[in-house]
């Protein structure tokens, strides 16, 4: 199966403490591994202030996860911890192999088309192989 | 004393007189209103507003931008209006390539609170 990537971005109550938080991406990381995935990045982006009042907040704590599985329901599995979990009030997971494989094949498709256009000559070209010997006369300007 | 017949100009050989054939049919996508120059040229990019700008290029082909993260809040800010809606591709001169992903993006943004579906005035 091919390796899918995923971003996982939640969202905790503000008054949340560290402690409470670190258990729940403990648990996540569990719950990754028991799915064969593996957690590429996690990082917490602090408090934030919401766009909008999300269940009466108007902050929160982002947490951002990256994760690569072969199995898509390792998905299913991780919201329903997050949905379950006392301070998580939002969660969104975003698949995004697609995405960068897209990302991929535009650079190679733009590298390739630069590598074709013909360069401008560096060095003056150099295309005698041996200089003319027997003749006495020398090849006008060839260089 | 002599002659002198008026001095004709020359005859146009080949047209370049009146500029024949060459008509300017609106320039590149074409079946557009004939601009009418922005109000100053230079104006805030947000907001309502009747006159054309500049044809502008796509930011994001001019940076070569493969993928718009919906992370960057502060960079799709740049594309919404105050009230949270998009702003449509004439204003912000946007390809139809990169506006699908923007919008995708502002989408997925505006779900994880990054910014926000409406805003009251």
């Amino acid at each position: 199966m091919e390796e899918r990537l995923y971003d996982l971005i939640f969202i905790c109550r503000p008054a949340t403490p560290e402690e409470e938080i670190t258990k729940l991406t403990h648990t996540l990381e569990q719950a990754v591994a028991e799915h064969h995935g593996k957690v590429e990045k996690l990082e917490n982006w602090g408090t934030r202030r919401l766009a909008y009042r999300v269940a009466k907040n108007r902050e929160g704590i982002y947490i951002y996860l990256q994760i690569k599985s072969t199995q898509g329901d390792m998905v299913k599995e991780l919201e329903r911890r997050l949905k379950v979990a006392e301070p998580v009030i939002k969660y969104q997971t975003v698949r995004l192999d697609e995405d960068v494989k897209l990302q991929k094949k535009l650079i190679a498709r733009r590298e390739k088309k630069a590598a074709r256009r013909p360069r401008r000559p560096a060095a003056a070209p150099a295309t005698q192989a041996t200089p003319p010997a027997a003749p006495a006369e020398q090849p006008p300007a060839a260089s | 004393m002599a002659d002198q017949a008026p001095a004709q100009p020359p005859a146009p050989s080949g047209g370049g007189f009146h500029g024949g054939p060459r008509s300017h049919s609106g320039g590149p996508g074409g079946g557009r209103p004939p601009r009418e120059g922005g109000p100053g040229g230079g104006g805030p990019r947000k907001g309502k507003r009747q006159f054309f700008r500049k044809r502008k290029v796509c930011r994001f082909c001019v940076d070569k931008v493969d993928f718009i993260d919906y992370k960057k809040a502060d960079m799709l800010n740049a594309f919404v209006q105050d009230r949270g809606k998009i702003l449509p591709r004439r204003m912000t001169g946007t390809c139809s390539r990169h506006q699908r992903w923007l919008c995708e993006a502002i989408k997925r943004a505006r779900n994880i609170a990054l910014l926000s579906f409406a805003s009251e005035l």
